[in-house]
């Protein structure tokens, strides 16, 4: 008897929480249809993330979230832009060490004065003695060293050729400084600039802004223009008509300055290009034009 | 910044003789532009921009010119915007003192480009319409195609809908941040232009190239922009593709992923079996 009495009333409890989920879903579902029969009817035309111009109810229209806004600047910043490879060509006998490109880099990047995303130095023939100046950026190698070092996929290379940190990831372990031949990384020892005014604002991995104490950071080939079309920061910054910057599957580039756009595999041929360090393998997306000695 | 005062010391009294306010003459004052300030316009007007005042004018909205005596300025300025079309392709014209004219150098057109440029720096401005006055603009009308016995690009130009020649056409290909140019042409008695175009050129998968080609015949100017199969089919490769970037378990080679994997169990049975040895060892004795 006290058998059927457990059994029973374990019964008594199974109906219970059938009941009660049921009676949540119908909760739910109305909940649901309140929010659709609420609308005001009325539509408005917006433009969503891929530029496609849709129309949605006016009553579903509410500002963007943070956390939603943190959320998609993740996916962005992970996906390449489809059908690109992004390369750079420096004329080194055109920069005059000018500085505007590390000046606009610094700016868009919230870097401090001695922070460089691109620097230009001073190099010296070995022979001549002769000085010419040599703007420096992330090489975004294809087969990039720093890439592979990184112990928890804070730095990965995208389809578009461009390599990024996500400094929500990083450790701050500083093994792709080391791993990186050309020094192209730097690392936050102290709290970034105007660290204050960027507080609020959603992490963008294509700019890499807010930067973050304690992480590593570097050229980004500035992705978050590039994807809209736009030239690089430091490329449209520059004077002197030092860069050319464009897609290696068009075979295009376009030179920041006087806008002209020429064919890349003509301008490296035709100028014997060269890359840094090509015997270690690491091939680099950035290709140089010799300075005239002369 | 002791050069900087320098050079302002030695280029002052260029300046000083022409402080008094630059008097445009007033024929030249009305004068508009007979382009269209479009998109096309704005973005020459800019590049220009870029290469030849970027110098001394600065960076646009930055207000950040060369310290001279008058102050070139800003072209997004009130100031600067405050002009008339006419006094500024007056003044880019001519020139005064350590402004240069670009009479010898620009062209109309380029000219009221860079005008064009500036204006679209000021959304308070609307483009006076030009009076074209006895011109009778011509209606042209552009037809795209690829002739693969002479291995061209082939742009059919009709004015008014007849044939006429020595109509300017020029092509290009349209690029991700610009256009490269193909050639600038004149029509033929036929209203033919012929455009080379290397075969060898990327397009994308079936080979379509994006060609925009732009005719003009006096003030009459037409644009198109077309996609059309103009070079081989390019395959494109994925730079991220395949298992060589390591630090992602997906992602390493194979033979890293059995070596390692090898080599963790070695250890961890040489361990065992001593272990158990001497577990064995305990017992026998």
């Amino acid at each position: 008897m006290a058998e059927t009495n457990g059994n029973r009333a374990r019964d008594s409890r199974r109906n219970f929480l059938r009941n009660l989920s049921v009676a949540g879903s119908s909760l739910l579902l109305a909940g649901c249809s309140d929010s659709s029969s609420g609308q005001s009817g009325e539509k408005i035309k917006v433009l969503n993330q891929n530029q496609e111009l849709v129309e949605v109810n006016a009553s579903d229209i509410s500002p963007a979230s943070l956390q939603a806004d943190k959320e998609y600047l993740k996916k962005k910043g992970r996906t390449g832009v489809p059908g690109r490879k992004f390369v750079m060509v420096v004329n080194l006998a055109k920069c005059k060490n000018a500085r505007q490109c590390m000046k606009a880099c610094q700016g868009a990047h919230q870097l401090r004065p001695e922070q460089h995303h691109i620097n230009v130095l001073e190099m010296e023939d070995e022979k001549t003695k002769a000085t010419y100046y040599m703007p420096k950026p992330c090489q975004h190698c294809d087969n990039p060293n720093c890439v592979t070092v990184c112990p928890v996929d804070a730095t990965f290379k995208r389809s578009d050729g461009i390599v990024l940190i996500d400094n929500e990831r990083c450790i701050g372990c500083r093994f792709c400084i080391a791993a990186c031949p050309y020094s192209a990384r730097t690392f936050n020892w102290i709290e970034p600039r105007d660290a204050e005014k960027y507080k609020d604002i959603p992490y963008d991995m294509e700019l890499n802004v807010p930067q973050k104490k304690g992480t590593v950071t570097k050229c980004a080939f500035s992705a978050d223009r590039v994807r809209e079309g736009k030239l690089p920061y430091c490329v449209s910054a520059c004077p002197n008509g030092v860069y050319y910057f464009g897609d290696e599957n068009e075979d295009l580039v376009t030179n920041g300055t006087t806008r002209r756009t020429v064919r890349l595999s003509r301008l490296l041929q035709d100028n014997a290009a060269y890359t840094l360090m090509p015997e270690l393998g690491t091939k680099p997306r950035v290709y140089y034009l010799p300075p005239r000695l002369s | 910044m002791k050069k900087l005062i320098l050079i302002t010391i030695v280029i002052l009294p260029l300046f000083v003789a022409a402080q008094e306010t630059w008097v445009v003459p007033e024929t030249n004052l009305e004068k508009i532009s007979p382009f269209v300030f479009d998109d096309d316009l704005i973005k020459d007007g800019e590049a220009l921009y870029e290469n030849l005042c970027i110098s001394c004018h600065g960076t646009v909205r930055k207000n950040n010119p060369m310290v001279f005596v008058p102050s070139p300025g800003d072209p997004a300025s009130e100031k600067f915007q405050s002009q008339t079309d006419g006094s500024m392709f007056y003044k880019i014209n001519k020139g005064r003192g350590g402004m240069p004219g670009f009479e010898p150098t620009l062209e109309e057109e380029e000219i009221w480009s860079l005008i064009g440029y500036f204006r679209s720096l000021n959304k308070a401005y609307i483009q006076p319409e030009f009076d074209y006055g006895d011109e009778v603009l011509s209606e042209l009308a552009m037809a795209l195609s690829y002739d693969a016995n002479v291995d061209k690009l082939v742009v059919k130009v009709t004015s008014n809908g007849e044939m006429k020649s020595g109509i300017k056409v020029s092509a290009a290909v349209k690029g991700l941040f610009g256009k490269y140019i193909l050639e600038n042409e004149e029509t033929n008695e036929t209203g033919i232009a012929y455009f080379n175009v290397d075969r060898k050129m990327p397009g994308d998968e079936e080979g379509n190239l994006t060609v925009q080609v732009r005719a003009q015949e006096g003030y009459s100017i037409k644009k198109t922009e077309q996609t059309m199969q103009l070079v081989e089919p390019t395959v494109k490769t994925d730079l991220i593709a395949g298992r060589h970037l390591w630090s992602k378990a997906l992602k390493a080679p194979i033979w890293l992923i059995v070596v390692f994997n090898l080599i963790v169990s070695c250890i961890w049975g040489i361990i065992i079996y001593i272990i158990i040895g001497l577990v064995r060892l305990k017992k026998v004795s």
